[in-house]
């Protein structure tokens, strides 16, 4: 865990390979859709608690 | 004794009331832990020799399809628990959990379609090992549609709880459908018997995904049941109390 593994902002963007293939978009579109797919659910659930407590009261 | 421990804290009332105290701590802790270990994964551990970069995408899809397996793990332990000793709880639980199951599922089939284009050369196959996760995918949808479909909870929660019985053996297949069919899905690279053969500045935030993935799992189970709690005890006491 001592060195990053890209030179530059950009380098970490396109996150090009040994090989010269781009991976960035690849590895960023999975990471927004882990990202997105956990606040909706957690956005979700909280709005429905939320509606369902005032009902109870 | 222990019996009265299990079932003081197997009612819906001392769960909700010690989950509610956990929760905000297991939240913190497990996004601090998570967002650590992508940033460790993403940028400060070196290509991968084969797959380049793109491998990066493992500390996203493991842990995702490491839960969705364990969340059905865990469904099948509470639905033995509920047909037998009739632990109400453990009836909310296994209804609770199967949104979550669905969610990391899709989360897993999605991050490991993603990860087969620049791999594979194809974001689909009907290998074993996507074949049998598509299968829990659609096993858990059609668990949640089950309940819903049924105005008795009651009948519900048992019809429930036999058939995640049944659909348990999927988890055993999803396991070893690496070892015992030819895939073009990888073969274990973290086993309990054997040596990881994973690299250790690659293994360590892989670890760290996992911990912070389940850590917030775990808080989206505890909403869920937190919610079906509500649902099922509405007309209870104490919750107009706790609300």
């Amino acid at each position: 865990m001592s060195k990053f593994a890209f030179n530059s902002i950009s380098e970490a963007f396109t996150m090009q390979s040994l090989n010269g293939q781009n991976h960035g978009l690849y590895v960023w579109s999975v990471l927004a859709i882990v990202f997105f797919t956990l606040l909706i659910t957690f956005l979700v659930y909280k709005y429905k608690l939320k509606k369902i407590s005032k009902k109870i009261k | 004794m222990i019996k009265k421990f299990i079932h003081q804290f197997a009612s819906p009332k001392t769960y909700l009331f010690q989950v509610t105290r956990a929760y905000p701590y297991i939240f913190v802790i497990s996004v601090f832990i998570y967002i650590i270990a992508i940033f460790w994964g993403l940028f400060l551990t070196p290509e991968d020799f084969v797959q380049g970069n793109s491998y990066r995408i493992i500390y996203l899809h493991v842990p995702a399809s490491f839960i969705s397996q364990s969340l059905y793990g865990g469904m099948a332990i509470a639905s033995a628990i509920f047909l037998i000793w009739k632990v109400k709880l453990s009836a909310y639980l296994v209804k609770s959990i199967a949104p979550i199951g669905a969610i990391t599922t899709f989360i897993a089939l999605i991050s490991g379609s993603i990860w087969g284009i620049p791999t594979w050369g194809t974001w689909w196959a009907w290998d074993a090992r996507i074949v049998s996760t598509l299968i829990l995918f659609i096993m858990y949808l059609g668990l949640i549609a089950l309940h819903d479909s049924f105005a008795n909870y009651e009948k519900a929660d048992k019809f429930l709880a036999v058939l995640v019985l049944v659909g348990s053996v999927n988890i055993p297949i999803i396991k070893m459908s690496v070892e015992w069919w030819s895939t073009l899905h990888q073969s274990a690279s973290i086993t309990i018997s054997d040596k990881p053969t994973i690299d250790p500045s690659m293994l360590y935030p892989l670890f760290g995904s996992m911990i912070g993935f389940t850590g917030i799992v775990v808080c989206l189970v505890i909403l869920s049941s937190k919610l079906h709690i509500f649902i099922r005890e509405k007309n209870k006491s104490w919750i107009k109390d706790y609300v």
